[in-house]
């Protein structure tokens, strides 16, 4: 079986013609061309298997035409087609003949084609609505394709978007049973890192093109402390679109931030506050530049050892920007900044 | 814990070709938990190409899909050319399966610190016979 069919817009919208007796096939020809209807004919039995290999919508054959060598090459090309493939073929038969066996000759040769049988003389009109019919038969024949090809498509993505899932939140739950002591900690810090892992997911699910902006993924991290801390986190830049991958990326290393801002850093105390700004410069490609910096906060020092927190932060900015970013402990508060090229972060529309 | 029993051998320097900053994390404290070395990583075989350095480690663990395509199976390939032997971790044990020539073995996802181990010791045995093979690669 065939998995796949010429992707050519022409394909099951042409009638082939075989009519061998005396002028059958210009009389034919010339009234299917009459009403608009595409026609190929097949003057010579040995080349039918060329022709229908060009995937005819409607095979249009007379009595004459019938003969073993023809009707094998279509049995041969009715058992290549997909599952969702039904070649109406039409039938002229001579007003003497004997219709039963040929039909059930026919039956027999032909099981995956629908047959459809005109005794001559046939009225024009009678042929041409048939025909036609068949013709739009074959076209949603062809929708449904696409469909089934698109679903394959769609299964697949969904299944590899889902194990990805999964797997950051494997990783998610291994990192953080590593790094605490209690509990209790374990079950804040992982409701968190989850919690910001599903509100970037439902971001960029919503967003057009599955592009989400910076300032969208820093509203969405920072949105649940914003009832307090009204006017204390400042946030500045330019529109700039980044991919799924590096949005969820930005987002869990702005809630490791936040989270230890909060803990430890400006956010702990009640007059701390925290920008984080981003820049462009350049271009061919850009520069993008983002800085994040606590002020305000109790006299930090440069911890001892670092946590998942600070390990993932300097890894996940490292493979997203492309250089390594730069985290500072000053006195007056904790500064990171990294800047590498757009290209590897934005979506380009 | 499993890292007592690799005491005695001397620790690899392990490289992933991964592009999900989270498994890379994970796989760093694992690699360092089992008495290994971390020895970085890239998010695509283009920034392996260009970036990486063949000589500063001695294995890899690489998954099919990167951020540049499905390119984890030429990536292996880069690597067996400069004597890196390297294991797939992924969660397409099929695509994995198609290019088993190339990798030394196929480590599923999610990745658990045994599996880690075992196909440690898998690439620890792929250098050691390809080193014996090529002196020059000690």
């Amino acid at each position: 079986m065939k998995a796949l069919l010429p992707e050519d817009e022409l394909a099951l919208d042409h009638v082939l013609v075989m009519a061998p007796y005396r002028r059958d096939a210009d009389y034919l020809q010339s009234l299917f061309a009459e009403n608009e209807i595409v026609v190929d004919v097949c003057a010579d039995p040995g080349k039918i298997g060329d022709c229908l290999a060009d995937y005819p919508g409607v095979l249009v054959l007379t009595h004459e035409a019938l003969t073993p060598l023809v009707v094998k090459a279509v049995a041969n090309h009715l058992t290549e087609q997909p599952a969702w493939f039904e070649l109406p073929i039409v039938v002229l038969l001579h007003r003497s003949s004997d219709d039963a066996r040929l039909k059930a000759e026919l039956a027999s040769a032909w099981p995956e084609a629908r047959h459809l049988y005109y005794q001559r003389p046939v009225a024009p009109v009678e042929l041409i609505s048939g025909v036609q019919s068949a013709l739009l038969a074959r076209l949603r024949q062809r929708d449904v394709r696409d469909h089934i090809a698109l679903e394959v498509e769609l299964r697949r993505e969904l299944n590899h978007r889902v194990k990805n899932i999964l797997a950051s939140v494997n990783s998610i739950f291994e990192l953080t049973y590593r790094n605490v002591d209690t509990l209790g900690e374990f079950a804040e810090d992982l409701r968190g890192r989850l919690t910001a892992l599903s509100r970037v997911h439902s971001a960029v699910f919503e967003a057009v093109d599955e592009a989400v902006s910076i300032e969208a993924v820093v509203n969405l991290t920072f949105e649940p402390y914003r009832v307090r801390d009204q006017n204390r986190v400042s946030v500045k830049g330019p529109v700039v679109m980044l991919t799924r991958e590096a949005g969820t990326t930005l987002a869990l290393c702005l809630h490791e931030l936040v989270t230890n801002a909060i803990k430890y850093g400006s956010l702990s105390a009640a007059s701390g506050t925290v920008s984080f700004e981003w820049s462009l410069s350049g271009d061919n490609p850009a520069e993008l530049a983002v800085i994040w910096q606590e002020a305000g906060g109790p006299p930090i020092t440069a911890p001892a050892r670092s946590g998942y927190g600070t390990r993932y932060l300097k890894s996940a900015l490292a493979s997203m920007f492309g250089a390594k970013p730069m985290l500072t402990y000053e006195a007056s508060g904790m500064r990171c900044e990294v800047a590498g090229r757009v290209s590897r972060l934005a979506w380009n529309p | 814990m499993p890292a007592e029993n690799l005491k005695s051998r001397p620790p690899l320097r392990v490289f992933c070709v991964e592009d999900n900053p989270l498994i890379v994390c994970h796989f760093e404290m694992m690699i360092e938990d089992l008495g290994h070395v971390f020895a970085g990583s890239t998010e695509s075989f283009e920034d392996l190409r260009n970036q990486a350095d063949a000589a500063t480690m001695d294995c890899a663990l690489v998954d099919i899909d990167l951020a540049d395509g499905p390119t984890g199976p030429e990536a292996v390939l880069w690597l067996k050319e400069r004597g890196v032997p390297a294991a797939f971790v992924t969660g397409q044990e099929p695509t994995a399966a198609q290019h088993r020539n190339a990798a030394v073995c196929t480590i599923g996802k999610p990745m658990s610190e045994a599996s880690l181990a075992a196909g440690l010791a898998v690439l620890a045995a792929a250098l050691a016979s390809a080193r014996a093979g090529n002196p020059k690669l000690k």
